[in-house]
């Protein structure tokens, strides 16, 4: 368990090159590809989140841990072989079409990556086709979508819509947020929850995906 | 041309050396020519290209130092806006203050019930009457994001609320270009006419550039359309710092300085010598919430340093006052609103917004506002600083009473004791005065103030005609919505 713990512990320092490289040495050595994963990089990755709570790490060291876990991921997946990488679930979130921030969307990324979900991030400026294409090729647990602009916030309901008159959206939840956007507008575009923050988002992507 | 900022004789605060100055301005500089924007908007990359901006082939566009230096030297340097009656309400030039609200809150704190909720139609009216009849408050922004109307007309019915409840200018969030034309449309039929509307402008137009470094089609849109009209306009980041800026205030402020740059560039392309507004804001990313939070001191250092920027430019100044993070109007609310009122009229911001702002932005408070209202008079009283004429040393007066006199019945005292400053709201009775006149703190007060400006105060009315023009307006983009 020794040699995992230093991966853990490589991953709560948040540098991506020494998870890199340990991670293929214990391949190299013969480790169990999923043992790395859940008592390696996932081990260390819950323990930075449990300190984020505590108010023991803060958003840029928590980022840095993200990478390092993806940095580790990254060497590992290919040796799968088809086997499913233990996930919390997966989300597909995106900014939504004509709005170009991404900064909120990019923390609930990182807050959900650090709890152990697999992200499809669609990115910024995202059409309403992009989340309905991503949907049928990933089938999430949750959909997530970000709007800082009160011009954008109606294409919430677009991508609802469409997810509806494609028969895809009983098999997921949808989640939005963005600085405009309240619980009020969400039950208005017939969204399952509204999330506040990064925080709250993965809380409630936990929920929905348990 | 004297760049620091003055008051007359009165107080005045400097935050960056000559030396400061240059090295933001040269690292501004550097990250337009060495980092590059991108523009997403055709017209405005084709200005930028034929005037010698590069575009290479991942879409980055890159300008030349000449290029801004030009921008900035066509640029005027003071810019007047008007209020409803004509009047010369905004003198946005060298040290002048101007305060105003903020707009789009998503939540109104209702001053009766205390409760947080959306707004409605009769609440954005009510508001903005509030602000009409308050003095030290110079001009109105939307306030609140109602409810109760279709989004995609909430901007334009804004506009026409302002402008029938208050006679003050207004600063205005619109959500493209069609929204501004007829938010011209409207000041137009309140002007008496386009033309005079260009000549005398009733309304600034707020964009953004989002950050890092990308100048998005709806806003270039809407500077382009500003520029064409010579309606005044900003292009003011709106920085998260360790987010969408660098951390530190310095970074924060060189890239800032480059997006507004930017936009100033395209504006004064597009029609050199047409008004625009510098500025920006910071509301740093706090890195345990990972909330945006105003009014900290990194905001208030920003802002002093985009000030000094601003008379280095010789450009006029936007700028954030009388805001803050507190959910609810409390010490924390008033400890953030003063600080920032006080450093940016000591700082010689021309114009201010966000008074009354909650929870950064997300809810708005009309206590705040009233509150503030009698700090901004206390603040324009030190601006004005000492006056030492002999009439205001008053060695004669001093001679007069003698030693051991008094000077409550000099004739001195009589002639300027009305000058002193009075307020509005706080309270100047002793003790056993105030229990007698019912113990309340400056909150029951406020409260009292708020219903009976309301319920008492009534601008002018628009004349029948031009409130027809404003509906038809209205009736227009109502209809075109599909």
């Amino acid at each position: 368990m020794e040699k995992y713990e230093a991966l853990a512990e490589m991953v709560i320092k948040g540098d991506p090159e020494p998870v890199r490289e340990a991670t293929a040495k214990l391949l190299a050595a013969g480790e169990d590809p999923l043992a790395l994963i859940n008592e390696g990089l996932i081990k260390g990755i819950n323990e930075v989140g449990r300190r984020f709570k505590a108010g023991d790490m803060f958003v840029p060291e928590m980022m840095r841990s993200a990478l390092a876990m993806k940095a580790g991921l990254a060497v590992v997946k290919p040796l799968m072989e088809g086997k499913d990488v233990p996930t919390a679930g997966r989300v597909v979130i995106g900014t939504v079409k004509g709005d170009l921030h991404d900064i909120g969307k990019n923390l609930v990324v990182m807050m959900l990556e650090s709890s152990g979900f697999t992200v499809v991030d669609l990115g910024v400026d995202t059409p309403v086709d992009a989340f309905v294409h991503a949907v049928r090729e990933h089938s999430p647990g949750v959909v997530g979508m970000s709007a800082l602009l009160t011009t954008t916030m109606p294409v919430m309901k677009q991508v609802i819509d469409a997810l509806e008159k494609e028969n895809l959206r009983h098999t997921l939840k949808v989640v939005v947020g963005g600085a405009p956007v309240s619980p009020e507008f969400a039950r208005e575009v017939g969204a399952d929850a509204y999330a506040a923050d990064a925080v709250a988002a993965s809380e409630i992507c936990r929920e929905f995906c348990g | 041309m004297n760049r620091t900022c003055r008051h007359g004789p009165g107080l005045a605060l400097r935050t960056l050396g000559a030396e400061q100055i240059e090295r933001i301005h040269r690292t501004s500089c550097r990250i337009l020519n060495e980092v590059g924007v991108l523009v997403h908007h055709d017209e405005a990359a084709a200005l930028l290209q034929a005037a010698g901006a590069y575009t290479d082939t991942a879409g980055r566009t890159y300008l030349p130092d000449a290029l801004i230096e030009w921008a900035i030297a066509r640029a005027p340097g003071r810019i007047t806006v008007y209020n409803r009656l004509g009047q010369a309400a905004l003198l946005l030039e060298g040290s002048n203050v101007h305060f105003g609200t903020g707009s789009d809150t998503l939540f109104f704190l209702d001053p009766r019930t205390g409760e947080r909720r959306p707004w409605s139609t009769p609440d954005v009216a009510a508001a903005v009457r509030l602000v009409d009849a308050l003095p030290q408050l110079d001009f109105v922004m939307s306030m609140g994001f109602m409810d109760d109307v279709d989004r995609r007309l909430v901007n334009r019915r804004q506009y026409a609320l302002m402008v029938q409840n208050t006679v003050k200018p207004a600063v205005v969030i619109a959500a493209d270009r069609a929204t501004v034309e007829d938010i011209a449309a409207m000041a137009a039929a309140v002007a008496g006419g386009p033309e005079i509307l260009r000549h005398r402008p009733l309304f600034v137009l707020y964009c953004e550039p989002t950050s890092p470094l990308q100048l998005p089609f709806e806003s270039l849109d809407k500077l382009l359309l500003a520029a064409e009209r010579k309606i005044p306009v900003n292009f003011a980041c709106g920085a998260l710092a360790g987010a969408s800026t660098p951390v530190t205030p310095a970074g924060t402020v060189a890239q800032a300085n480059a997006e507004a740059l930017a936009g100033l560039v395209v504006h004064q392309l597009k029609n050199p010598g047409a008004p625009f507004l510098y500025g920006y804001g910071n509301s740093p990313l706090d890195m345990r919430t990972m909330q945006a939070v105003y009014a900290v001191p990194e905001a208030l250092l920003l802002q002093g340093s985009l000030c000094d920027l601003a008379r280095y430019y010789g450009l006029p100044s936007w700028g954030y006052a009388g805001c803050g993070s507190a959910k609810t109007f409390d010490a924390q609310a008033v400890v953030e609103a003063t600080m920032f009122t006080l450093t940016g009229a000591l700082c010689g911001c021309n114009l201010m917004h966000d008074v009354f702002y909650l929870e950064s932005g997300r809810t708005g408070s009309l206590e705040l506002l009233v509150l503030t209202d009698e700090v901004i008079s206390r603040v324009r009283y030190l601006l004005r600083g000492m006056d030492t004429s002999d009439e205001y040393l008053a060695l004669a007066a001093v001679r007069r009473v003698g030693p051991g006199g008094n000077f409550l019945g000099d004739e001195h005292t009589a002639r300027h004791f009305r000058e002193s400053w009075q307020p509005t709201l706080s309270d100047f009775n002793g003790y056993e005065a105030w229990m007698a006149e019912g113990g309340v703190g400056i909150g029951t007060r406020i409260g009292e103030k708020i219903a009976r400006l309301q319920a008492t105060h009534q601008p002018p009315a628009l004349s029948p005609e031009v409130q027809g023009a404003i509906d038809a307006v209205l009736d227009r983009a109502a209809a075109g919505l599909t």
